[in-house]
């Protein structure tokens, strides 16, 4: 249970850190994410009720952060965040098994989808909302770039917390131990 | 599926329901709620930046050292030919400075407040700035620096605001242009791949032939922006189908922002 509080305290240093990192002007001006890749982690890592609490959580932060408000008008309505975390984490921690006998590579790669895929859906929602679909290159540079960069960071990602979860004792990884 | 399971993820459906009855009101005075929750953070984080960007800035290599002397040498011998000739001009400089500054000269009453936050997403172009209901400032306030417009407030908690950037797509001015009848929507581009975002001015009428370098400026039609705020210059016109649209880059370096004033109203 410890191991969940501090995820929780990640996430939110991690939303907040997203603030103060500037975006990336040789790759299109991508922004990076932090807060997706721990909560994939946690997908993994948590069982089912933990993972849905962590989506849930991540998804307000989300969405009380960045979600805008203009007039009487909500770009993205409060939960959506919610509800594609917790479709995305569900997808994640479906794969637990390969994550327990320590294949890691495979939600690495899952972690940039999936980070892909909520500013995917985020640009579906703005485009249903605005009319006039444009899918310029820029647009797939802003939707693959942070994917791109969540991939590569996933693997320090995964370490740091896997390291945090033996730390703590977390009992929900040991049967890791019999694959090492 | 477990017994727990199935529990936790009826708990989860009836949260995300209550949050997705959320309408405007409730989301932004929850949005404000949060933003004043972690305004220490992020105010903390935005000094800390600041910290860290003079020290990376500050180091330099021995070689950059030693170009960065010689040429400074160089332009020191000019600048001691130029110096004798601007130390006249220096006294009317300090005592126009005063006249000049922008808060006392504006014909608005001006809050200054300072960015604290970039925008964290891909598809909002949003800042936070250190000032909020206790210093009052409302939704819906235009955001300005001395150079011209900014944005406007949206989401506004007790000490902590989200300003949108006029780049932002949703964000609408109503401009004229210098010089002509024409008026018209300025809004910005939903992607902008590069650092400077362009604005696009729209619904001018075909025969517009703007010519570029062309101000841009508030005229003060919808009430959230008061007449006589610069946008930004006329870079391309071109007609369309039904109107005329312009490209304009705005006045303010928006990736650039340190310091800014609110509008809370007319002297």
């Amino acid at each position: 249970m410890i191991f969940f509080f501090i995820l929780l305290v990640f996430v939110l240093i991690a939303q907040i850190a997203e603030f103060f990192i500037p975006t990336l002007p040789w790759l299109h001006n991508a922004h990076i994410y932090i807060a997706p890749v721990i909560v994939f982690y946690g997908a993994m890592a948590l069982p089912f009720p933990l993972m849905l609490a962590l989506a849930l959580y991540a998804g307000i932060l989300l969405d009380a952060l960045t979600v805008q408000v203009i007039g009487a008008k909500v770009e993205i309505s409060m939960g959506w965040s919610i509800l594609l975390y917790a479709v995305l984490a569900g997808i994640m921690h479906g794969l637990r098994p390969l994550f327990i006998r320590g294949r890691w590579e495979v939600h690495c790669v899952l972690s940039g989808i999936c980070t892909s895929a909520i500013i995917l859906a985020q640009y579906l929602m703005i485009t249903f909302r605005r009319g006039s679909i444009i899918f310029s290159g820029e647009v797939w540079w802003q939707i693959g770039g942070p994917g791109l960069i969540a991939m590569v960071m996933a693997p320090i990602i995964f370490w740091v917390l896997q390291w945090m979860a033996r730390i703590t004792a977390y009992p929900y990884l040991s049967e890791r131990s019999r694959f090492e | 599926m477990s017994r727990t399971s199935i529990i936790a993820l009826l708990i989860f459906g009836a949260i995300l329901g209550y949050f997705l009855t959320f309408g405007p009101d409730r989301t932004r005075k929850f949005q404000g709620g949060v933003y004043q929750l972690i305004a220490p953070f992020l105010t903390g984080g935005s000094g800390l930046q600041k910290q860290i960007t003079s020290v990376r800035t500050g180091l330099k290599s021995l070689e950059e050292l030693e170009r960065e002397n010689a040429s400074l040498q160089v332009e020191n011998r000019s600048l001691k030919a130029t110096n004798q000739g601007l130390r006249d001009v220096e006294h009317e400089v300090n005592r126009f400075r005063h006249a000049l500054n922008y808060r006392e000269r504006s014909v608005f009453k001006l809050v200054p407040a300072e960015i604290v936050t970039r925008d964290s997403s891909t598809w909002w172009h949003t800042v936070t700035i250190n000032r909020g209901t206790e210093d009052g400032i409302e939704g819906d306030m235009a955001v300005v620096t001395d150079e011209g417009l900014v944005g406007k407030t949206t989401t506004v908690s007790a000490n902590i605001s989200m300003v949108l950037l006029v780049s932002d797509e949703n964000c609408k001015v109503a401009a004229s242009v210098e010089g002509t009848r024409e008026q018209g929507i300025v809004s910005g581009e939903r992607v902008s791949g590069g650092l400077t975002p362009f604005l696009n001015l729209n619904f001018l009428s075909k025969q517009a032939d703007l010519k570029p370098g062309q101000k841009a400026y508030t005229s003060g039609v919808g009430g959230v922006f008061p007449s006589g705020l610069l946008i930004g210059a006329v870079k391309t016109f071109r007609v369309r189908e039904l109107d005329g649209q312009a490209q304009l880059t705005p006045t303010v370096d928006l990736s650039h922002l340190e310091d800014v004033f609110v509008v809370t109203g007319r002297k």
